[in-house]
Protein backbone atom coordinates (compact mmCIF):
# COMPACT_ATOMS: atom_id res chain seq x y z
CA UNK A 1 0.00 0.00 0.00
CA UNK A 2 2.12 2.66 -1.44
CA UNK A 3 0.65 6.33 -0.53
CA UNK A 4 1.77 9.74 -2.15
CA UNK A 5 3.21 11.86 0.71
CA UNK A 6 4.55 15.34 -0.39
CA UNK A 7 6.52 15.49 2.77
CA UNK A 8 8.75 12.00 1.23
CA UNK A 9 8.78 13.23 -1.86
CA UNK A 10 10.96 16.27 -0.68
CA UNK A 11 12.87 14.97 1.14
CA UNK A 12 14.04 12.13 -1.65
CA UNK A 13 14.38 15.31 -3.98
CA UNK A 14 16.56 16.94 -1.63
CA UNK A 15 18.33 13.81 -0.86
CA UNK A 16 19.24 13.25 -4.33
CA UNK A 17 19.80 17.24 -5.11
CA UNK A 18 22.71 17.14 -2.49
CA UNK A 19 23.84 14.14 -3.25
CA UNK A 20 24.25 15.48 -7.16
CA UNK A 21 25.66 18.34 -6.14
CA UNK A 22 28.50 17.02 -3.61
CA UNK A 23 29.64 14.58 -6.71
CA UNK A 24 30.04 17.00 -8.96
CA UNK A 25 32.08 19.03 -6.36
CA UNK A 26 34.62 16.38 -6.14
CA UNK A 27 34.46 15.27 -9.32
CA UNK A 28 36.92 17.29 -10.83
CA UNK A 29 39.43 16.89 -8.11
CA UNK A 30 39.11 12.99 -8.24
CA UNK A 31 39.45 13.61 -12.17
CA UNK A 32 42.43 15.86 -11.83
CA UNK A 33 44.26 12.96 -9.52
CA UNK A 34 43.17 10.21 -11.71
CA UNK A 35 44.36 12.25 -15.64
CA UNK A 36 47.47 13.38 -13.95
CA UNK A 37 48.58 9.86 -12.80
CA UNK A 38 47.07 8.08 -16.05
CA UNK A 39 49.26 11.06 -18.22
CA UNK A 40 52.03 10.89 -15.74
CA UNK A 41 52.93 7.34 -14.46
CA UNK A 42 53.73 5.99 -17.64
CA UNK A 43 56.16 9.06 -18.84
CA UNK A 44 57.93 8.50 -15.10
CA UNK A 45 57.81 4.27 -15.80
CA UNK A 46 59.73 4.68 -18.74
CA UNK A 47 62.45 6.88 -18.31
CA UNK A 48 63.14 5.74 -14.44
CA UNK A 49 65.29 6.81 -11.70
CA UNK A 50 67.09 9.39 -14.51
CA UNK A 51 63.56 11.50 -14.24
CA UNK A 52 64.43 11.90 -10.93
CA UNK A 53 67.65 12.76 -11.07
CA UNK A 54 68.64 13.62 -14.53
CA UNK A 55 68.67 17.42 -16.05
CA UNK A 56 66.60 18.36 -19.03
CA UNK A 57 68.75 17.07 -21.46
CA UNK A 58 68.64 13.69 -19.99
CA UNK A 59 64.63 14.12 -19.68
CA UNK A 60 65.12 14.32 -15.97
CA UNK A 61 63.45 16.85 -13.73
CA UNK A 62 66.29 16.44 -11.00
CA UNK A 63 67.03 20.17 -10.91
CA UNK A 64 63.66 20.95 -10.91
CA UNK A 65 63.11 18.96 -7.53
CA UNK A 66 66.16 20.18 -5.88
CA UNK A 67 65.28 23.83 -6.52
CA UNK A 68 61.38 22.82 -5.01
CA UNK A 69 63.42 21.54 -1.93
CA UNK A 70 65.84 24.18 -1.69
CA UNK A 71 62.93 27.13 -2.22
CA UNK A 72 60.41 25.61 0.36
CA UNK A 73 63.76 25.35 3.02
CA UNK A 74 65.05 28.77 2.79
CA UNK A 75 61.28 30.20 2.45
CA UNK A 76 60.99 28.26 5.57
CA UNK A 77 64.39 29.56 6.91
CA UNK A 78 62.79 33.38 6.48
CA UNK A 79 59.23 33.30 7.02
CA UNK A 80 58.74 30.42 9.98
CA UNK A 81 60.34 32.55 13.21
CA UNK A 82 58.45 35.69 12.41
CA UNK A 83 55.26 34.31 11.55
CA UNK A 84 55.32 31.63 14.82
CA UNK A 85 56.50 34.77 16.74
CA UNK A 86 54.00 36.86 15.18
CA UNK A 87 51.02 34.13 15.72
CA UNK A 88 51.91 33.61 18.87
CA UNK A 89 51.57 37.46 19.40
CA UNK A 90 48.37 37.74 18.23
CA UNK A 91 47.25 35.24 20.73
CA UNK A 92 48.24 36.66 23.45
CA UNK A 93 47.32 40.61 22.99
CA UNK A 94 44.31 39.98 21.08
CA UNK A 95 42.63 43.16 21.80
CA UNK A 96 46.12 45.36 21.20
CA UNK A 97 46.47 47.50 18.49
CA UNK A 98 49.38 45.53 16.59
CA UNK A 99 46.98 42.79 17.43
CA UNK A 100 44.11 43.90 15.73
CA UNK A 101 45.86 45.44 12.64
CA UNK A 102 48.08 42.50 12.70
CA UNK A 103 44.75 39.89 12.64
CA UNK A 104 43.31 41.93 9.60
CA UNK A 105 46.28 41.82 7.71
CA UNK A 106 46.89 38.37 8.27
CA UNK A 107 42.93 38.27 6.82
CA UNK A 108 44.48 40.27 3.92
CA UNK A 109 47.16 37.95 2.94
CA UNK A 110 45.53 35.02 3.11
CA UNK A 111 43.34 36.06 -0.48
CA UNK A 112 46.22 38.46 -1.49
CA UNK A 113 46.60 37.45 -5.16
CA UNK A 114 50.45 35.46 -5.51
CA UNK A 115 50.87 36.98 -8.54
CA UNK A 116 51.40 40.55 -7.41
CA UNK A 117 53.83 38.80 -4.66
CA UNK A 118 55.82 38.05 -7.17
CA UNK A 119 55.53 41.55 -8.79
CA UNK A 120 56.65 42.95 -5.50
CA UNK A 121 60.00 40.95 -4.82
CA UNK A 122 61.10 41.67 -8.27
CA UNK A 123 60.84 45.07 -7.59
CA UNK A 124 62.57 44.62 -4.93
CA UNK A 125 65.05 42.39 -4.89
CA UNK A 126 65.56 40.79 -8.63
CA UNK A 127 65.52 44.20 -10.08
CA UNK A 128 68.48 45.48 -7.63
CA UNK A 129 70.23 42.42 -7.42
CA UNK A 130 69.96 42.09 -11.36
CA UNK A 131 69.59 38.84 -11.54
CA UNK A 132 66.53 36.18 -10.60
CA UNK A 133 67.67 34.13 -7.55
CA UNK A 134 66.94 31.52 -5.40
CA UNK A 135 66.62 34.22 -2.42
CA UNK A 136 64.32 36.23 -4.39
CA UNK A 137 62.26 33.29 -4.46
CA UNK A 138 62.40 32.53 -1.54
CA UNK A 139 61.19 35.42 0.07
CA UNK A 140 58.15 35.93 -2.08
CA UNK A 141 57.41 32.07 -1.32
CA UNK A 142 57.90 33.31 2.84
CA UNK A 143 55.41 36.07 2.71
CA UNK A 144 52.78 33.50 0.99
CA UNK A 145 53.57 31.40 3.55
CA UNK A 146 53.36 33.72 6.71
CA UNK A 147 49.93 34.12 7.28
CA UNK A 148 49.15 30.52 7.12
CA UNK A 149 51.45 30.32 9.96
CA UNK A 150 50.77 32.82 11.47
CA UNK A 151 46.81 31.91 11.69
CA UNK A 152 47.43 28.12 12.66
CA UNK A 153 49.62 28.92 15.33
CA UNK A 154 47.35 31.49 16.91
CA UNK A 155 44.55 29.42 16.59
CA UNK A 156 45.99 26.56 17.72
CA UNK A 157 47.34 28.47 20.87
CA UNK A 158 43.60 29.48 21.15
CA UNK A 159 42.14 26.05 21.60
CA UNK A 160 44.10 25.54 25.06
CA UNK A 161 41.74 25.16 27.09
CA UNK A 162 41.86 28.38 29.95
CA UNK A 163 42.92 26.07 32.69
CA UNK A 164 45.98 25.17 31.58
CA UNK A 165 46.61 29.11 31.31
CA UNK A 166 45.68 29.56 34.88
CA UNK A 167 48.13 26.44 35.94
CA UNK A 168 51.02 27.73 33.82
CA UNK A 169 51.19 31.42 35.27
CA UNK A 170 50.30 30.11 38.18
CA UNK A 171 53.88 28.39 38.58
CA UNK A 172 55.35 32.06 38.77
CA UNK A 173 57.18 31.96 35.72
CA UNK A 174 56.38 34.91 34.41
CA UNK A 175 54.97 35.50 30.77
CA UNK A 176 57.52 34.36 28.51
CA UNK A 177 57.98 31.19 30.40
CA UNK A 178 54.73 30.04 30.40
CA UNK A 179 54.23 31.01 27.31
CA UNK A 180 57.08 29.53 25.06
CA UNK A 181 57.91 26.75 27.68
CA UNK A 182 54.54 25.55 28.45
CA UNK A 183 51.67 26.70 26.51
CA UNK A 184 53.58 26.42 23.14
CA UNK A 185 54.46 23.04 23.64
CA UNK A 186 51.28 22.06 24.66
CA UNK A 187 49.73 23.17 21.43
CA UNK A 188 52.62 21.74 19.11
CA UNK A 189 51.00 19.21 17.50
CA UNK A 190 48.53 22.25 15.99
CA UNK A 191 51.06 24.82 15.28
CA UNK A 192 53.41 21.67 13.15
CA UNK A 193 50.54 21.37 11.16
CA UNK A 194 49.93 24.70 9.86
CA UNK A 195 53.62 24.56 9.01
CA UNK A 196 53.38 21.63 7.26
CA UNK A 197 50.26 22.79 5.37
CA UNK A 198 52.18 25.91 4.66
CA UNK A 199 55.50 24.10 3.30
CA UNK A 200 52.91 22.32 0.88
CA UNK A 201 51.47 25.15 -0.10
CA UNK A 202 54.32 27.11 -1.14
CA UNK A 203 55.67 24.44 -2.81
CA UNK A 204 52.94 24.06 -5.46
CA UNK A 205 52.99 27.77 -5.75
CA UNK A 206 53.85 29.05 -9.73
CA UNK A 207 53.09 32.81 -10.02
CA UNK A 208 55.16 33.89 -7.11
CA UNK A 209 57.89 32.22 -9.00
CA UNK A 210 57.46 34.09 -12.48
CA UNK A 211 59.79 37.02 -11.91
CA UNK A 212 61.71 36.05 -9.08
CA UNK A 213 63.09 32.28 -9.25
CA UNK A 214 64.08 32.16 -12.78
CA UNK A 215 64.35 28.81 -13.80
CA UNK A 216 67.65 26.13 -13.59
CA UNK A 217 66.73 23.26 -15.42
CA UNK A 218 69.86 21.90 -16.93
CA UNK A 219 72.33 21.16 -13.81
CA UNK A 220 71.96 21.73 -9.51
CA UNK A 221 71.58 24.51 -7.96
CA UNK A 222 75.02 25.87 -6.21
CA UNK A 223 74.49 29.35 -4.80
CA UNK A 224 71.02 30.93 -3.55
CA UNK A 225 72.03 34.49 -5.24
CA UNK A 226 71.39 32.21 -8.59
CA UNK A 227 68.63 31.75 -10.54
CA UNK A 228 66.60 28.28 -9.43
CA UNK A 229 63.82 25.91 -10.64
CA UNK A 230 60.85 24.47 -8.91
CA UNK A 231 58.41 22.16 -9.92
CA UNK A 232 55.57 23.94 -10.83
CA UNK A 233 57.47 26.32 -12.66
CA UNK A 234 59.06 23.65 -15.03
CA UNK A 235 55.33 22.42 -15.75
CA UNK A 236 54.17 26.21 -16.49
CA UNK A 237 57.40 26.57 -18.78
CA UNK A 238 56.81 23.02 -20.43
CA UNK A 239 53.21 22.91 -21.04
CA UNK A 240 54.03 26.50 -23.42
CA UNK A 241 56.45 24.79 -25.61
CA UNK A 242 54.66 23.29 -28.45
CA UNK A 243 56.91 19.71 -28.32
CA UNK A 244 55.15 16.49 -27.27
CA UNK A 245 57.60 15.06 -25.08
CA UNK A 246 57.81 18.63 -23.18
CA UNK A 247 54.12 17.66 -22.48
CA UNK A 248 54.79 14.34 -21.45
CA UNK A 249 57.95 15.60 -19.28
CA UNK A 250 55.21 17.87 -17.80
CA UNK A 251 52.79 15.49 -17.10
CA UNK A 252 55.42 13.27 -15.00
CA UNK A 253 56.91 16.43 -13.17
CA UNK A 254 52.54 17.39 -12.31
CA UNK A 255 52.83 13.37 -10.61
CA UNK A 256 55.77 13.90 -8.86
CA UNK A 257 54.25 17.52 -7.45
CA UNK A 258 50.82 15.92 -6.53
CA UNK A 259 52.59 13.18 -4.62
CA UNK A 260 54.82 15.50 -2.43
CA UNK A 261 51.37 17.34 -2.20
CA UNK A 262 49.26 14.81 -1.05
CA UNK A 263 51.82 13.03 0.85
CA UNK A 264 52.30 15.94 2.86
CA UNK A 265 48.41 16.62 2.86
CA UNK A 266 46.85 13.17 3.76
CA UNK A 267 48.30 12.42 6.80
CA UNK A 268 47.75 16.00 7.72
CA UNK A 269 44.28 16.00 7.47
CA UNK A 270 44.01 12.60 8.66
CA UNK A 271 45.39 13.95 11.90
CA UNK A 272 43.31 16.73 12.20
CA UNK A 273 40.54 17.70 14.53
CA UNK A 274 42.37 20.32 16.75
CA UNK A 275 42.92 23.18 14.32
CA UNK A 276 40.38 24.83 11.72
CA UNK A 277 41.17 28.21 9.62
CA UNK B 1 53.29 42.13 63.60
CA UNK B 2 50.99 40.48 61.47
CA UNK B 3 49.56 36.40 62.38
CA UNK B 4 47.58 36.44 59.20
CA UNK B 5 48.46 34.42 56.46
CA UNK B 6 45.86 36.43 53.83
CA UNK B 7 44.19 39.60 55.07
CA UNK B 8 41.73 41.05 52.92
CA UNK B 9 40.76 44.56 53.03
CA UNK B 10 37.28 45.70 51.56
CA UNK B 11 38.18 43.04 48.61
CA UNK B 12 36.19 43.91 45.73
CA UNK B 13 35.75 42.10 42.45
CA UNK B 14 34.45 42.95 39.25
CA UNK B 15 33.79 41.35 35.98
CA UNK B 16 33.29 44.18 33.36
CA UNK B 17 30.15 46.08 35.16
CA UNK B 18 29.25 42.66 37.73
CA UNK B 19 30.23 43.51 41.16
CA UNK B 20 31.40 39.78 41.94
CA UNK B 21 32.85 40.30 45.27
CA UNK B 22 31.63 42.89 47.78
CA UNK B 23 33.80 44.47 50.33
CA UNK B 24 35.02 41.70 52.04
CA UNK B 25 37.38 41.80 55.03
CA UNK B 26 38.61 38.36 55.97
CA UNK B 27 41.48 37.20 57.77
CA UNK B 28 43.03 33.86 57.36
CA UNK B 29 45.21 32.09 60.09
CA UNK B 30 48.62 30.81 59.42
CA UNK B 31 48.77 27.09 59.64
CA UNK B 32 45.22 26.65 59.22
CA UNK B 33 42.28 24.60 56.81
CA UNK B 34 40.64 27.58 55.81
CA UNK B 35 37.33 26.72 53.94
CA UNK B 36 35.70 29.36 52.14
CA UNK B 37 31.88 28.24 51.58
CA UNK B 38 28.77 29.19 49.52
CA UNK B 39 26.38 28.18 47.68
CA UNK B 40 27.36 27.90 43.62
CA UNK B 41 27.87 31.25 41.97
CA UNK B 42 28.34 33.33 45.17
CA UNK B 43 31.97 34.67 44.01
CA UNK B 44 34.68 31.89 45.85
CA UNK B 45 36.24 31.10 42.84
CA UNK B 46 36.98 34.55 41.72
CA UNK B 47 38.22 35.40 45.25
CA UNK B 48 40.72 32.95 45.45
CA UNK B 49 41.61 34.11 42.51
CA UNK B 50 42.50 37.44 43.99
CA UNK B 51 44.65 35.74 46.38
CA UNK B 52 47.73 34.77 44.00
CA UNK B 53 47.04 37.27 41.32
CA UNK B 54 46.17 34.61 39.09
CA UNK B 55 42.61 36.58 38.61
CA UNK B 56 45.02 38.93 36.51
CA UNK B 57 44.59 36.10 33.39
CA UNK B 58 40.69 37.38 33.13
CA UNK B 59 41.03 40.20 30.98
CA UNK B 60 37.83 42.07 32.33
CA UNK B 61 38.18 41.37 35.88
CA UNK B 62 39.29 44.58 37.89
CA UNK B 63 39.80 44.55 41.37
CA UNK B 64 39.74 46.82 44.29
CA UNK B 65 40.47 47.12 47.98
CA UNK B 66 43.64 45.20 49.51
CA UNK B 67 44.67 41.58 49.83
CA UNK B 68 47.86 40.62 52.22
CA UNK B 69 49.91 38.03 52.07
CA UNK B 70 52.05 37.69 55.12
CA UNK B 71 51.42 41.18 56.09
CA UNK B 72 52.74 42.27 52.27
CA UNK B 73 50.42 44.23 50.68
CA UNK B 74 50.52 42.33 47.18
CA UNK B 75 48.68 44.47 44.93
CA UNK B 76 51.26 47.00 45.81
CA UNK B 77 52.73 48.85 42.29
CA UNK B 78 56.09 46.94 43.13
CA UNK B 79 55.52 43.93 43.60
CA UNK B 80 55.75 41.26 40.80
CA UNK B 81 52.58 38.98 40.34
CA UNK B 82 54.90 35.95 39.20
CA UNK B 83 56.61 36.54 42.87
CA UNK B 84 53.27 35.62 44.30
CA UNK B 85 52.23 33.01 42.21
CA UNK B 86 55.39 31.36 43.45
CA UNK B 87 54.88 31.83 47.00
CA UNK B 88 51.00 30.55 46.27
CA UNK B 89 50.55 27.51 44.77
CA UNK B 90 47.34 26.66 43.32
CA UNK B 91 44.98 23.44 42.84
CA UNK B 92 42.15 23.31 40.33
CA UNK B 93 38.83 22.34 40.07
CA UNK B 94 39.48 19.93 36.95
CA UNK B 95 42.63 18.02 37.50
CA UNK B 96 44.84 20.07 34.74
CA UNK B 97 48.08 18.38 34.82
CA UNK B 98 49.79 19.11 31.58
CA UNK B 99 49.09 16.38 29.34
CA UNK B 100 52.89 17.11 27.04
CA UNK B 101 54.62 16.57 30.02
CA UNK B 102 55.29 13.28 31.89
CA UNK B 103 54.51 13.07 35.69
CA UNK B 104 58.36 12.82 36.22
CA UNK B 105 57.84 16.54 34.09
CA UNK B 106 54.79 18.17 35.57
CA UNK B 107 56.34 18.32 38.90
CA UNK B 108 59.94 19.20 37.73
CA UNK B 109 58.82 21.92 35.18
CA UNK B 110 58.01 24.95 38.06
CA UNK B 111 61.26 24.27 39.76
CA UNK B 112 63.29 24.25 36.27
CA UNK B 113 61.85 27.22 34.74
CA UNK B 114 61.74 29.16 38.07
CA UNK B 115 65.63 28.32 38.14
CA UNK B 116 65.28 27.42 41.96
CA UNK B 117 67.64 24.67 42.18
CA UNK B 118 70.97 24.49 40.27
CA UNK B 119 71.71 20.27 39.99
CA UNK B 120 69.56 17.88 38.29
CA UNK B 121 70.25 15.64 41.70
CA UNK B 122 68.50 18.24 44.07
CA UNK B 123 65.57 18.78 41.33
CA UNK B 124 64.97 14.62 41.50
CA UNK B 125 65.32 15.01 45.22
CA UNK B 126 62.62 17.98 45.31
CA UNK B 127 60.53 16.21 42.85
CA UNK B 128 60.71 12.65 44.61
CA UNK B 129 60.22 14.94 48.42
CA UNK B 130 57.21 16.54 47.10
CA UNK B 131 55.36 13.54 45.24
CA UNK B 132 55.84 12.01 48.78
CA UNK B 133 54.01 14.63 50.35
CA UNK B 134 51.07 14.83 48.14
CA UNK B 135 50.92 10.86 48.85
CA UNK B 136 51.34 9.91 45.69
CA UNK B 137 54.69 8.39 45.24
CA UNK B 138 54.28 4.61 46.09
CA UNK B 139 51.53 4.82 43.59
CA UNK B 140 53.96 6.79 40.75
CA UNK B 141 57.66 5.84 41.45
CA UNK B 142 57.64 2.94 38.76
CA UNK B 143 56.35 5.09 36.28
CA UNK B 144 57.67 8.74 36.44
CA UNK B 145 58.27 8.93 32.92
CA UNK B 146 54.47 7.97 32.13
CA UNK B 147 52.03 10.62 31.01
CA UNK B 148 49.08 11.64 33.56
CA UNK B 149 46.14 10.40 31.38
CA UNK B 150 46.80 6.95 32.45
CA UNK B 151 46.31 8.68 35.86
CA UNK B 152 43.08 8.22 37.89
CA UNK B 153 41.13 11.41 38.81
CA UNK B 154 42.58 11.66 42.36
CA UNK B 155 46.09 10.57 41.76
CA UNK B 156 45.81 13.85 39.27
CA UNK B 157 44.73 15.72 41.99
CA UNK B 158 47.36 14.83 44.00
CA UNK B 159 49.90 15.07 41.13
CA UNK B 160 48.44 18.76 41.07
CA UNK B 161 48.95 18.98 44.85
CA UNK B 162 52.82 17.63 44.44
CA UNK B 163 52.97 20.34 41.26
CA UNK B 164 52.30 22.89 43.76
CA UNK B 165 54.48 22.11 46.42
CA UNK B 166 57.19 22.03 44.74
CA UNK B 167 57.73 25.32 44.64
CA UNK B 168 57.79 25.24 48.55
CA UNK B 169 54.89 27.84 48.86
CA UNK B 170 53.68 29.33 51.43
CA UNK B 171 50.03 28.92 51.23
CA UNK B 172 47.97 26.57 49.28
CA UNK B 173 44.78 27.94 47.44
CA UNK B 174 42.19 24.58 46.32
CA UNK B 175 39.47 25.37 44.28
CA UNK B 176 36.55 22.76 45.01
CA UNK B 177 39.65 20.33 44.52
CA UNK B 178 37.34 17.10 44.97
CA UNK B 179 34.23 18.49 42.57
CA UNK B 180 34.97 15.87 39.83
CA UNK B 181 36.97 13.14 42.26
CA UNK B 182 35.12 9.93 43.56
CA UNK B 183 34.73 9.34 47.20
CA UNK B 184 37.40 6.90 47.53
CA UNK B 185 39.52 9.41 45.96
CA UNK B 186 38.14 12.61 47.48
CA UNK B 187 38.79 10.94 51.30
CA UNK B 188 42.50 10.52 50.54
CA UNK B 189 42.54 14.19 49.23
CA UNK B 190 40.97 15.97 52.09
CA UNK B 191 43.20 13.78 54.72
CA UNK B 192 45.73 14.83 52.88
CA UNK B 193 44.69 18.52 52.85
CA UNK B 194 44.26 17.82 56.66
CA UNK B 195 47.58 16.68 57.46
CA UNK B 196 49.24 19.86 54.98
CA UNK B 197 48.30 22.74 57.35
CA UNK B 198 51.48 21.78 59.48
CA UNK B 199 53.23 23.63 57.23
CA UNK B 200 51.76 25.41 54.97
CA UNK B 201 48.59 27.15 55.33
CA UNK B 202 45.57 25.93 52.97
CA UNK B 203 42.35 27.79 51.58
CA UNK B 204 39.92 25.32 50.28
CA UNK B 205 36.73 26.46 48.11
CA UNK B 206 33.74 24.35 48.82
CA UNK B 207 30.26 24.81 47.71
CA UNK B 208 29.81 21.59 50.14
CA UNK B 209 28.98 22.51 53.86
CA UNK B 210 30.15 19.14 54.90
CA UNK B 211 33.25 18.91 53.28
CA UNK B 212 33.89 21.97 55.19
CA UNK B 213 33.23 20.71 58.27
CA UNK B 214 35.34 17.97 57.84
CA UNK B 215 38.30 19.89 56.49
CA UNK B 216 38.79 23.19 58.18
CA UNK B 217 39.82 24.77 61.38
CA UNK B 218 38.11 28.23 59.89
CA UNK B 219 35.95 29.00 57.58
CA UNK B 220 34.23 32.06 55.89
CA UNK B 221 30.58 32.22 54.47
CA UNK B 222 29.93 33.88 51.41
CA UNK B 223 26.82 34.73 49.82
CA UNK B 224 26.49 37.00 46.54
CA UNK B 225 29.67 38.20 47.03
CA UNK B 226 29.23 39.28 50.54
CA UNK B 227 30.97 37.97 53.40
CA UNK B 228 28.25 36.95 55.90
CA UNK B 229 30.15 35.64 58.37
CA UNK B 230 33.64 33.73 59.74
CA UNK B 231 35.26 32.45 62.52
CA UNK B 232 36.05 28.70 63.74
CA UNK B 233 34.42 26.33 62.29
CA UNK B 234 33.43 24.93 65.23
CA UNK B 235 31.45 28.10 66.11
CA UNK B 236 30.40 28.81 62.88
CA UNK B 237 28.41 25.41 62.55
CA UNK B 238 28.07 25.19 66.42
CA UNK B 239 26.16 28.63 67.06
CA UNK B 240 25.88 30.79 63.57
CA UNK B 241 25.22 33.96 64.22
CA UNK B 242 23.37 34.89 60.79
CA UNK B 243 20.17 33.40 59.68
CA UNK B 244 21.50 32.14 55.89
CA UNK B 245 24.87 30.71 57.76
CA UNK B 246 22.38 28.60 59.43
CA UNK B 247 20.77 27.09 56.42
CA UNK B 248 23.89 27.25 54.89
CA UNK B 249 25.24 24.80 56.90
CA UNK B 250 21.92 22.95 57.38
CA UNK B 251 21.72 22.23 53.79
CA UNK B 252 18.71 24.36 53.29
CA UNK B 253 20.01 26.99 51.40
CA UNK B 254 21.69 25.63 47.95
Amino acid sequence: MWKFSLRMAKDRVFIVAVSAFTILTVYPLLHIIYSVARNGLPVIMERGPTFFTGGMSEAGIGPAIAGTFLLVLLSSLIGLPIAFLVGVYAYEYPDSLIGRTTQALLQIMLEFPTVLVGVFVMDIIVLPMGTFSALAGAFALAIIMMPYVAVYTKEAMRQIPFTYREASFGLGVGRVKAIFRILVPLAKRGITTGILISMAKVAGETAPLLFTAGGLYESYPTSVTEPVGAIPLLIYTLIQSPSKDAHSMAWGASLVLLIFFLGVFIPIRRSLKVVRL
Amino acid sequence: MNNYAIETRKLTIFYGENRVINRVSLKIPKNVVFALMGPSGCGKSTMLRAFNRILELNKDAKIMGKVFLMGQNIYAPNIDPSDIRRKVGMVFQYPNPFPHLTIYENVAMGIKLNGLLKSKEEVERRVKWALKRAWLWDEVKDRLQDYPSNLSGGQNQRLIIARALALKPKVLLMDEPTANIDPVGTRKIEDLIYSLKEEYTVVIVTHSPTQAARVSDCVGFLYLGKLVESGRTKEIFERPQHELTEKFVTGELV
